[in-house]
């Protein structure tokens, strides 16, 4: 694959160079070899790239996207925070339903929501197609011998973000981890290819002290800070502006007119005696 | 169908051995039939001739509304309604009838991709050509889904399918494809399997498995189909291989009918 001249692609977190499937193969691709169909690592490509779209994509579709908890509180959240105002109030939610349709046509049911049954399904398919390409790599260290090819990409672009994201409903997680090869070939590609982000990842964990699980916080608290003053100052000002040009003013006018008052009242009461004297 | 509903019919189906009046249901093979349901029926049939289980083939109308997933062909065995080849599968496993048995554990996971490979891209390109086509979509497939129904019935359904299969090939990437593209994958899909099968008898060793059943089915339609354009299955018969596999296949297991 000839080398893109400039390539747009999601940024990274959790030790990845991006969180995107579909950009890691892409990034992981540029430097490797593509077998010819005609030879026998074309075919079984080809043919794993198959199950795994068929097997595995739905599954990471589901839980990145549709499953409700992985959604509100890792995936929008993580695209909120990466996107300028104001695409980030509506654009995560629209690529949810993009996502929640591509699924929907995939199984071929129009009713299909989130539920327990649904999430049993895919996870058992997504499985059975980890241990599928368990069984093929076996102990070796790439599908096709001692060097990688497009299907080790294709593999690494589906397995690096479950195995890295830290999601509140980590089933696939925890299926991937048992599988010991499988683990070994994501952070082995990872070491040789994206040595910087692998590293990155080790620096981040010592200062990972607070509670949060998502890496992004610890750096975003002062700036959420700062915001959270700043919107609570505009708030007041525009209570302020409003409470002038309604109520304010005329507390102010009441408290000139009070102030005049008593000199109003010393001034009569000195024209009193001005006319009792005047009179006497 | 849900994991519930499977394992319930895994035990069902383990009780009672197959029965000798199971049939399988397909629309009408002269005037209703499709490519790609026709090739999915094909392979089923072929399977479970393979198994050495009889079955006896019925034509509806409504095959398509009968079927428990909506997807051509279903079978009826005993009280059990089962649909599409990899359910089937299962549930003939569950009976004590097995093509696969004999695989290592990589041969297994080799045939399940190879499997997936016959679905993602051949059953897709039928698809494909036979509704996003125009000229095979006006001439062929809507005429043929509505023909037994009558005015305004046929219209609506006809265009409805259409619909619903251009949606779902928007969503896997394949609507922006031209017909050029998709013959190109058909070609790369057979060239894969051309390679995989080299010089064997069958996919794996020398006994038949199910992927040479689904392979079976959908080279042995498409080679046998009359559409608009015959560069489809001018695109199989450039593997040599190919050709006599699915001839070996049907002079094995359809003597009867190739008569």
């Amino acid at each position: 694959m000839a080398a893109p001249d400039e390539l747009f692609c999601w940024e990274g977190d959790w030790g990845l160079p991006s969180v995107s499937t579909d950009c890691l193969v892409v990034l992981v691709s540029v430097p490797l070899s593509v077998p010819a169909v005609v030879t026998p690592e074309g075919a079984d490509s080809l043919a794993f790239i198959s199950l795994m779209e068929e097997k595995l994509m739905p599954a990471l579709i589901y839980t990145f996207w549709i499953e409700p908890k992985n959604y509100v509180d890792v995936t929008r959240r993580w695209h909120a925070e990466h996107m300028p105002f104001p695409l980030n109030f509506f654009l995560p939610g629209r690529m949810q339903r993009q996502q929640l349709e591509k699924l929907r046509l995939l199984r071929g049911d129009e009713r299909l929501e989130a539920g327990e049954e649904l999430e049993k399904e895919l996870y058992r398919d997504a499985a059975e197609c980890m241990n599928l390409l368990s069984q093929r790599l076996g102990s070796h260290k790439f599908f096709f011998g001692d060097s990688p090819s497009s299907l080790d990409a294709y593999v690494f672009g589906h397995l690096a973000p479950i195995l890295k994201c830290k999601l509140p409903n980590g089933k696939l997680q925890q299926h991937l981890k048992s599988l010991d090869n499988l683990t070994n070939f994501c952070t082995n590609i990872l070491q040789l290819y994206f040595p910087k982000d692998g590293r990155g990842e080790a620096h981040n964990s010592p200062r990972k002290t607070s509670p949060h699980s998502e890496g992004g916080d610890f750096d975003h608290v002062p700036n959420k800070r700062r915001k959270q003053f700043l919107s609570a100052l505009v708030a007041l000002g525009a209570m302020l502006s409003y409470a002038l040009l309604t109520g304010m003013v005329s507390i102010q006018h009441a408290h000139h007119e009070a102030l005049e008052e008593p000199p109003d009242l010393r001034d009569i009461g000195s024209h009193h005696d001005h006319e009792d004297e005047g009179d006497g | 169908m849900s994991l519930a509903a499977e394992a319930f019919m895994s035990q069902m189906a383990a009780a009672e051995p197959w029965p000798e009046n199971a049939t399988l249901y397909q629309p009408l093979k002269e005037d209703q039939i499709l490519l790609s349901d026709c090739a999915s029926s094909l392979a089923v049939q072929a399977y479970l001739r393979m198994c050495g289980l009889p079955v006896q083939v019925f034509c509806r109308a409504n095959a398509e509304y009968m079927s428990p997933s909506g997807k051509i062909p279903f079978i009826h065995v005993g009280n059990q309604v089962v649909s599409e080849l990899g359910p089937i599968v299962q549930f003939t496993k569950a009976k004590g009838h097995s093509l696969s048995d004999g695989l290592d554990d990589v041969q297994r996971a080799e045939m399940k991709a190879y499997m997936e490979l016959v679905n993602n891209m051949l059953l897709t390109a039928e698809l494909y050509i036979q509704w996003c086509d125009d000229s095979t979509a006006t001439e062929i497939s809507r005429p043929r889904y509505s023909s037994p129904y009558s005015w305004p019935l046929n219209k609506i359904l006809a265009y409805q399918k259409q619909w619903e299969v251009r949606r779902k090939m928007n969503a896997i990437g394949w609507g922006g494809k031209t017909l050029e593209q998709v013959y190109e994958d058909v070609s790369q899909c057979c060239q894969a399997l051309s390679q995989r099968l080299g010089t064997q008898s069958y996919f794996f060793n020398k006994q038949p498995t199910e992927l040479d059943a689904l392979v079976f089915g959908h080279l042995f339609t498409i080679l046998t189909t009359r559409l608009t354009s015959t560069e489809l299955a001018e695109r199989v018969k450039s593997y040599s291989n190919l050709l006599s596999f699915c001839r070996r296949i049907e002079q094995t297991y359809f003597e009867d009918k190739s008569s």
